[in-house]
């Protein structure tokens, strides 16, 4: 037994209809929702490894930020320490200089003295010497004794005038 | 020789006095299992990462269906992908159905007819959710009063046309098929024959014509035109709807 080839048969068009709606929840119940939760849990997951991500290169900025910080600070501390040690050493050595300088001129100022009174003292050596020889002389020109102590007078004067001559 | 081209068979359930039942049912059932058990086979043991071959085609169809559906719609009818997707999946395994000798329940013009008036439905639905009962009714004076009953015509004619045209190509397929076997089958029988004597006779019975021949045939009618006629039901049923729902 067949059907007619082109005709609508009640039944069938019933049944297509609700066969069509019942494929319709069955192609929802078994593809559709077990495969979009899939789908949404992996673009969970991908947002979450984008947030991670984005978290992540926040804290390695701000690592970066605190050791560039940090490494100009040091930087200007060593340029600090450098300028500071500098400074010293300068001080020190102009501190040495003129230590250098001062005792160089107390050096030369008691050499001055010392060379004033060994001349002082050569010169009181030649008067001495001088009036010994001149009362030699005058001894042996007046043929007798002199006595420095009673001729002391004489003497200072005749060294005078040769101190004046020389 | 004689060709004959039936409409679907009937079969009776021998329970009491017999009850009938059309071939159109019976594989109508045969494609929801078909389908069904295609969708929990893909679908079973889902994994977000290192995803199997198996979950890929799943998600590839799904996404299919998605951007179909988007594409043609919009994004607001979302709603309407499993819809779609139920009716492309029924129409084109149902068409693929006679490939394997089953009766093709898109070979009985009340599927098709039934298909169509759901669309209808969903067509009228939007037109009136978009428009109100007001505007929907008004929409068949436009743009002359005159014009009502062309309108109304070229309404009803939209599932008509929808239901024949997917109808008429399956069947087409069928027809054709049907005589090209006969034919060939006259050809082997014409052929064989040639030979003389009980050998003759005993081989062109058998119609080795039919053997190759119709797979080429079978690859338009069957392959081709069944999955045309599912797409472009599919399209225009998206496509009516989009239209009928207007501009947002």
């Amino acid at each position: 037994m067949f059907q007619q080839l082109v005709t609508i048969v009640p039944w069938n068009f019933v049944a297509a209809i609700c066969n069509l709606l019942i494929q319709m929840w069955l192609i929802k119940k078994f593809l559709f929702k077990p495969v979009q939760k899939v789908l949404a849990q992996r673009q969970q997951m991908a947002d979450a490894q984008i947030a991670d991500a984005e978290k992540a290169r926040t804290e390695a900025e701000a690592m970066r930020t605190d050791y560039e910080q940090r490494l100009a600070e040091a930087k200007e501390e060593a340029a600090q320490l450098v300028q500071s040690a500098t400074r010293t050493a300068q001080l020190r050595g102009e501190e040495i200089v003129r230590q250098a300088q001062a005792d160089a001129a107390s050096i030369k100022t008691k050499a001055d003295a010392d060379i004033a009174q060994q001349r002082k003292k050569a010169i009181n050596e030649v008067k001495d010497e001088i009036g010994g020889i001149a009362m030699d002389i005058a001894s042996k020109v007046v043929e007798r004794e002199i006595d420095p102590k009673v001729h002391q007078d004489l003497i200072d004067e005749f060294i005078r005038n040769v101190g004046d001559a020389s | 020789m004689d060709v004959t081209i039936n409409g679907a068979p009937i079969y009776t359930i021998p329970i009491g006095p017999g009850i009938p039942i059309s071939a159109t049912i019976v594989s109508s059932w045969i494609v929801m299992l078909l389908i069904t058990g295609l969708c929990i086979w893909l679908t079973h043991d889902l994994k977000v990462t290192n995803i199997s071959k198996r979950q890929a085609a799943a998600e590839y169809l799904v996404n299919l269906a998605t951007s179909f559906v988007r594409g043609n719609m919009g994004v607001r009818f979302d709603s309407f992908i499993p819809f779609v997707a139920a009716l492309f999946s029924t129409s084109l395994v149902s068409n693929l159905l006679s490939l394997v000798g089953l009766w093709s329940p898109t070979a009985d013009l009340s599927v098709e007819a039934a298909w169509a008036v759901m669309v209808f439905i969903l067509i009228t639905r939007a037109k009136i959710r978009s428009g109100g009962l007001g505007g929907y009714l008004k929409g068949f004076t436009e743009p002359i009063f005159v014009l009502t009953p062309f309108n109304i015509l070229s309404e009803i004619a939209t599932p008509i046309s929808m239901a024949c045209r997917h109808f008429g190509n399956i069947l087409s397929g069928t027809v054709i098929s049907a005589l090209l076997y006969a034919a060939l089958s006259l050809a082997s029988h014409a052929l064989f024959g040639l030979i003389p004597g009980a050998v003759g006779d005993l081989l062109s019975q058998i119609p080795f014509l039919s053997v190759g021949i119709p797979a080429f045939t079978g690859l338009y009618f069957d392959w081709f035109s069944g999955f045309m006629q599912a797409f472009i039901f599919c399209m225009l049923t998206t496509l009516y709807i989009a239209n009928a729902a207007g501009e947002e």
